[in-house]
């Protein structure tokens, strides 16, 4: 294998496919990146098999030629090593070239580096996916869906399958939910599919894939395609296809936990209600359980207020565009509302009450495509 | 007092006056001056009364007196309900102001502590040096108390229930006889009614009964404790002020040791289920939880391992303290004989201060339990037997 390509390019496809090698893998391989070269271009390769990443850099497009194929061929890389070599050197232009057992030779401006390579054929293949269940979207709409949800996923192994999140469409609409079982967040979006009989149920997606996946998103309308099978699922880009494995087991169904009455609700603004909260989980922090008490007043006004045994407390007042129903007392988890409402991009926010016991739902004030739900916290 | 050819030790016992009413009078300057009584549930005339100010006093408003009965003896009583949120804090600032004396503060409990001022002794007078630390708790932070001045904190500690309000009371050794010994036995710090019953069949009445009594009848009928009793009454009673030890009392838990080996799994089981039913009940005689649970387990080798848990909610009751019991046991048991097995529960926290995260999917149990707690607490408030237990432990505040 002997090739010349642009040093920016690689760079960048270098550090997406390196999101998925995982130093900590059982598979002594998957340490490494895979370069692939073939007439039409150079493939890379990073895998945790969990997530796998395949990156393409064609050897020209319609402006420029960004890749020199000297000679085909293939190698297995040390991604930790490697990653940051191809970062640093200095030249515009890359040279890397594999002697016998796999020695590499990297050349940039006057820098030369040898490196022990692996060899190719140890790699495992990608998986080759079934195309039947398949839609779109735009990269920017995929990347507010995961920012949206994926912060509410559970860390905790013991209920695996809240670790990811929940695909399903009915019709053209996709939901995704996320919850750790003391929050959820749920977002809805309008797909484009070919595909009339597009089914798409309990595809849980883990959080980390979509965490990494989010990285590679990019701000524009163009479309990602994404493939579902029982055990994958392949976002594929113009030059890039990100693999996920998907979490076992059944997620829970969460349509019915919404509560569909109310006796509180109020409107207020999105802003007021999150620094608010950032002020008085100050203190909660303290107590390390960050509970927040959170109570109505007379004339649409709310109080906040947090304590912390050793610090002191705190306690605020914020007027409501609106507030009605019962009166209410309730306490919270602060953190966990802050994180919603740092996703909530509405100027306001729609807060139903159910109980001081019971769950309770904010929703964006302009718009019904999202809401999240939270069980408050019990005091004895 | 004269510091130069001391050798002993000089401590203080700091005792707020009625802590609660100070604060709340503190907190609303409307209220000084006035009768005024925190009370369990002043809307219910049952609830009863934790504290009254002294002047609340002067018409015979005592501590655990019921609401209605209060308001008989003072028809202008001013009712509050408990703020602990306030009281913590206050406590906070009091224990802050008693450091700037010395290190040596080790707090007893939310409004009284010990003072080692030894140490100061060597440099100015410690009887000025109350009066000035009683007078800028007054000034400074509204607080009146009463300080006991002893070579122990026994001594201090009596000492400083001698006086109220604003008394200072200096205990020597060789006053015993004249101050402490007199005292009917009940009024001995330590010494509940059950206590104070028994010795009575031992015809000791007075501290000084105890005091002259044989040391080995009262060890051998009391045990460790009879011994601490004599020797408190003899104001023998070296126990250091130790700044942490309020700290330190942070784990509840229970332990027992097998009357031959154990290796049969069952067993072990059934003792755990009996430690987790002890653990319930000392959580609860003193009011507070854990979300981290330890288990013991001491083999036949003397080998000792200690495993715990960290829980995401404090939990306190039997079954639940069970679970974690079990799991830690199924995890770390070796298989071999055990010879000792214990349950702690690390890190306590008082009920009042623990929170719940509910579950989404499960909450509705917990709605469930609540119903029933409130409905049990309503009955016990109706009875005043809990709210009766506080009073009686923290008497005179």
């Amino acid at each position: 294998m002997h090739f010349v390509i642009q040093r920016e390019q690689f760079v960048h496809s270098v550090q997406h496919v390196n999101k998925a090698v995982s130093s900590r893998t059982t598979i002594p391989i998957l340490t490494g990146i895979k370069i692939d070269t073939s007439s039409e271009g150079v493939t890379l390769t990073g895998s945790d098999s969990d997530i796998s990443i395949e990156s393409f850099i064609p050897k020209t497009d319609e402006e420029n030629e960004y890749v020199d194929i000297k000679e085909t061929g293939s190698i297995v890389l040390q991604a930790r090593f490697f990653a940051d070599i191809v970062k640093k050197l200095p030249g515009d232009e890359i040279e890397i070239s594999v002697q016998d057992q796999f020695a590499t030779t990297l050349r940039s401006g006057s820098v030369v580096f040898n490196l022990n390579g692996l060899d190719p054929e140890e790699y495992p293949r990608l998986p080759k996916l079934e195309e039947n269940q398949t839609f779109s979207l735009p990269q920017n709409l995929l990347k507010d869906m995961i920012r949206q949800t994926v912060f509410a996923v559970s860390t905790q192994e013991t209920r695996p399958v809240l670790t990811g999140v929940n695909f399903e469409n009915d019709k053209e609409q996709l939901t995704c939910t996320a919850t750790d079982s003391h929050r959820l967040a749920m977002r809805t979006v309008a797909t484009e599919t070919d595909n009339d009989e597009l089914s798409i149920s309990n595809v849980v997606i883990p959080g980390k894939s979509l965490s990494e996946l989010r990285q590679i998103l990019e701000d524009t309308n163009d479309h990602v395609q994404i493939v579902v099978t029982d055990s994958q699922v392949l976002f594929k880009f113009k030059h890039l296809l990100f693999f996920s494995r998907l979490l076992d087991g059944k997620y829970p169904v969460t349509n019915n936990m919404i509560p569909e009455q109310s006796k509180t609700t109020m409107e207020l603004s999105t802003k007021d209600l999150l620094h608010s909260l950032e002020r008085a989980l100050l203190l909660s922090k303290e107590a390390k359980n960050n509970v927040i008490n959170f109570k109505t007043l007379e004339g649409s006004v709310i109080e906040i207020n947090s304590v912390s045994a050793e610090v002191g407390k705190v306690t605020e007042k914020i007027t409501c565009q609106s507030l009605e129903g019962e009166d209410l007392r309730i306490s919270f988890n602060g953190k966990n509302i802050i994180d919603a409402l740092k996703v909530i991009d509405s100027e306001f926010v729609h807060i139903t009450f159910t109980g001081a016991m019971s769950p309770f739902v904010i929703r964006p004030g302009d718009h019904n495509q999202m809401l999240h739900l939270f069980s408050p916290v019990r005091t004895y | 007092m004269n510091g130069h050819d001391w050798n002993g030790k000089i401590i203080f016992h700091v005792d707020m006056n009625s802590f609660y009413a100070s604060v709340e009078s503190n907190h609303d300057p409307s209220l000084a001056g006035k009768p005024l009584a925190i009370a369990g549930n002043p809307k219910q005339r049952k609830g009863i009364v934790v504290t009254a100010s002294y002047e609340a006093r002067e018409y015979g408003v005592k501590t655990t007196m019921p609401v209605w009965q209060a308001l008989k003896k003072c028809p202008n009583l001013i009712i509050r309900p408990p703020d602990f949120t306030k009281y913590r804090a206050a406590s906070a600032e009091l224990f802050h102001f008693l450091e700037e004396y010395t290190d040596l503060v080790e707090p007893v409990s939310i409004d009284e502590g010990y003072m080692d001022v030894t140490s100061n002794f060597k440099k100015r007078n410690v009887l000025h040096m109350a009066e000035e630390i009683q007078n800028r708790l007054y000034k400074e932070l509204g607080l009146p108390s009463s300080i006991g001045i002893a070579p122990g904190k026994f001594l201090a500690k009596m000492a400083s229930d001698m006086k109220k309000p604003l008394g200072i009371t200096v205990l020597r050794k060789r006053e015993l006889s004249q101050k402490l010994w007199p005292l009917p036995v009940e009024d001995m710090h330590g010494i509940g009614m059950k206590t104070a019953d028994k010795l009575k069949q031992w015809d000791i009445y007075t501290i000084g009964d105890l005091a002259a009594y044989s040391v080995d009848s009262l060890k051998g009928r009391f045990g460790v404790m009879g011994k601490k009793l004599y020797e408190r009454a003899n104001g023998i009673d070296y126990r250091i002020v130790d700044p942490e030890a309020a700290k330190e009392v942070k784990s509840v838990g229970s332990s027992t040791t097998m009357s031959a080996d154990v290796n049969q799994k069952q067993e072990l089981l059934n003792v755990i289920s009996m430690l987790s039913e002890k653990v319930e009940a000392r959580l609860k005689h003193k009011q507070v939880c854990s979300d981290n649970f330890q288990i013991t387990i001491r083999y036949s080798d003397r080998k000792t391992i200690t495993r715990s848990r960290k829980l995401l909610n404090p939990i306190f009751t039997k079954e639940e303290i069970k679970t974690q019991a079990v799991e830690l046991l199924e995890r770390y048991w070796n298989g071999e004989s055990v010879r000792l097995l214990g349950i702690t529960g690390l890190e306590v926290i008082p009920i009042a201060d623990a929170y719940k995260q509910l579950d989404l999917f499960s909450y509705k149990k917990d709605i469930k339990e609540a119903k029933l707690s409130a409905t049990m607490s309503q009955l016990t408030n109706k009875y005043g037997n809990h709210i009766l237990k506080k009073g009686h432990n923290h008497t005179d505040s």
